[in-house]
């Protein structure tokens, strides 16, 4: 892996040769055994990585309340992490950062294909974002239309402000990027599993971002 | 604070910690909890608390065990855990999280997915205990599964025991319950969860997602809320 120089516009990026690390090397669980290729973001590295982005954001917002709104369900982990990070410094610092959660789901892949329509599942009234200043959590920004799909759906609710962070952003050719303002790590066009992100609802239960193999593909294939 | 609560028959002898099974932390009455100034506190909540009642480290172990005792009951079969939004939030990823090291680490391991549904009540009226799903995948992917619901607090118990009946109708292979808090009360129908957590008596408790008028779920210990912020943040 390589990394840009810090501060906070920097993001770990992940060249396209990066083969990830050998299975043998970690732990993950046996029902994924023949599944999976290699680890490509250890979950402790996911960790320290989130912990610097709790910080940042610290840093850019503390003192002002924000609406936390989780993109579920693959938002969830990063979501839940960064949240516990902000808390560590909430009660440690001298600055403050008042927080409520709340939650949207959002479906756009089927199989390993990102699609081009937003689709909110359950409740899409967000007229409790009015006035506020808005974090949306994602763990994964891809070809970008979904996050630009959601941008504007939250901005007809007329928030202050609003501000992503996501865990994972592709650097796509196609380049329709709304680069999120807050980004975990920069990574080629790979699919890939763990850390709540999934193919087919599987590999949710893996706690490190991993590559999926070719018999995983075929294995959970709809 | 007070340790063991009834102890319930368990079921399998055969796994090492059946005979913990059944067992619940449960918290006098008389507890007052722990003065603020001996824990870590979020600036922003200083004044609108009393005590801390059950600190974030004492959740935490207390889930750890949870967790090896729903693989003990439920390992074997794909499990589809169940997360009721908003207060099961931090309990679900904690206690998944303890699964997965679990499932990491042993020779038996569980299949997992996962999904996050919302209750509605239809109306105000509490009586009724109708309730309303909305948000999960369609409830026809639980037929045939081992399905964990995790809920924050069981109060009354109503909206559970409906939350059950209509679950059923899917035909899951087996459905359980696993909550942090259990209360107790004098209105509660009866219905016992699976999993306890902690068994608490009858407080306004916040914090570790437990919410009053949405505030408060950013704080990681639960809380007893002072007057001062229950009239701060009054809806």
């Amino acid at each position: 892996m390589t990394h840009r120089c810090g501060g906070k516009d920097g993001r770990i990026v992940i060249e396209d040769d990066w083969p990830g690390y050998s299975l043998d090397l970690f732990t993950y669980p046996e029902h994924y055994c023949g599944d999976l290729q290699s680890v490509y973001i250890p979950h402790g590295v996911i960790m320290d990585r989130t912990e610097r982005l709790a910080r940042n954001i610290m840093d850019d917002l503390g003192d002002h309340d924000i609406v936390i709104l989780c993109v579920l369900k693959g938002g969830y982990k990063f979501c839940a992490d960064l949240v516990e990070f902000i808390k560590a410094l909430s009660r440690n610092s001298r600055k403050s950062l008042p927080m409520r959660v709340d939650f949207i789901r959002l479906k756009s892949y089927l199989n390993d294909q990102s699609t081009a329509s937003l689709h909110i599942v359950g409740e899409e009234d967000l007229s409790f974002l009015r006035g506020k200043n808005v974090l949306i959590v994602e763990a994964i920004v891809d070809t970008g239309k979904t996050m630009k799909a959601l941008l504007k759906h939250v901005e007809a609710f007329e928030p202050k402000m609003v501000k992503v962070a996501g865990l994972l952003v592709k650097r796509v050719s196609s380049g329709v990027g709304s680069f999120p303002d807050y980004v975990g790590f920069e990574i080629p066009n790979r699919f890939v599993v763990g850390y709540a992100l999934d193919y087919n609802e599987r590999f949710r239960d893996l706690h490190h971002i991993c590559v999926i193999s070719e018999q995983g593909k075929t294995k959970y294939k709809i | 604070m007070v340790r063991n609560g009834a102890r319930r028959k368990s079921g399998k002898s055969d796994c090492p910690t059946a005979r913990g099974r059944g067992v619940q932390l449960g918290i006098s009455d008389e507890e007052q909890g722990y003065d603020l100034d001996l824990f870590c506190i979020p600036k922003h909540y200083v004044n609108d608390l009393e005590r801390v009642y059950i600190p974030h480290g004492l959740i935490l172990d207390r889930t750890e065990r949870l967790a090896r005792e729903i693989m003990c009951d439920m390992g074997g079969h794909h499990i589809v855990a169940l997360c009721v939004l908003k207060g099961g939030y931090k309990f679900f990823a904690d206690l998944l999280d303890y699964i997965k090291a679990l499932n990491r680490n042993s020779d038996r391991s569980i299949p997992m997915t996962v999904d996050f549904i919302r209750l509605k009540s239809y109306c105000n009226d509490q009586s009724t205990g109708e309730i309303k799903v909305i948000g999960g995948d369609d409830l026809s992917t639980l037929t045939g599964k081992n399905v964990l619901i995790v809920e924050d607090i069981i109060d009354t118990g109503k909206t559970m025991k409906t939350l059950l009946q209509l679950l059923k109708r899917y035909n899951p292979k087996m459905v359980k319950v696993a909550s942090l808090l259990v209360k107790r009360t004098p209105r509660s129908v009866g219905y016992r969860p699976d999993f306890v957590g902690f068994e608490v008596p009858d407080k306004f408790v916040v914090g570790y997602a437990l919410d009053y008028n949405e505030y408060f779920r950013d704080l990681n210990h639960i809380c007893v809320i002072s007057e001062s912020g229950k009239e701060k943040y009054k809806a």
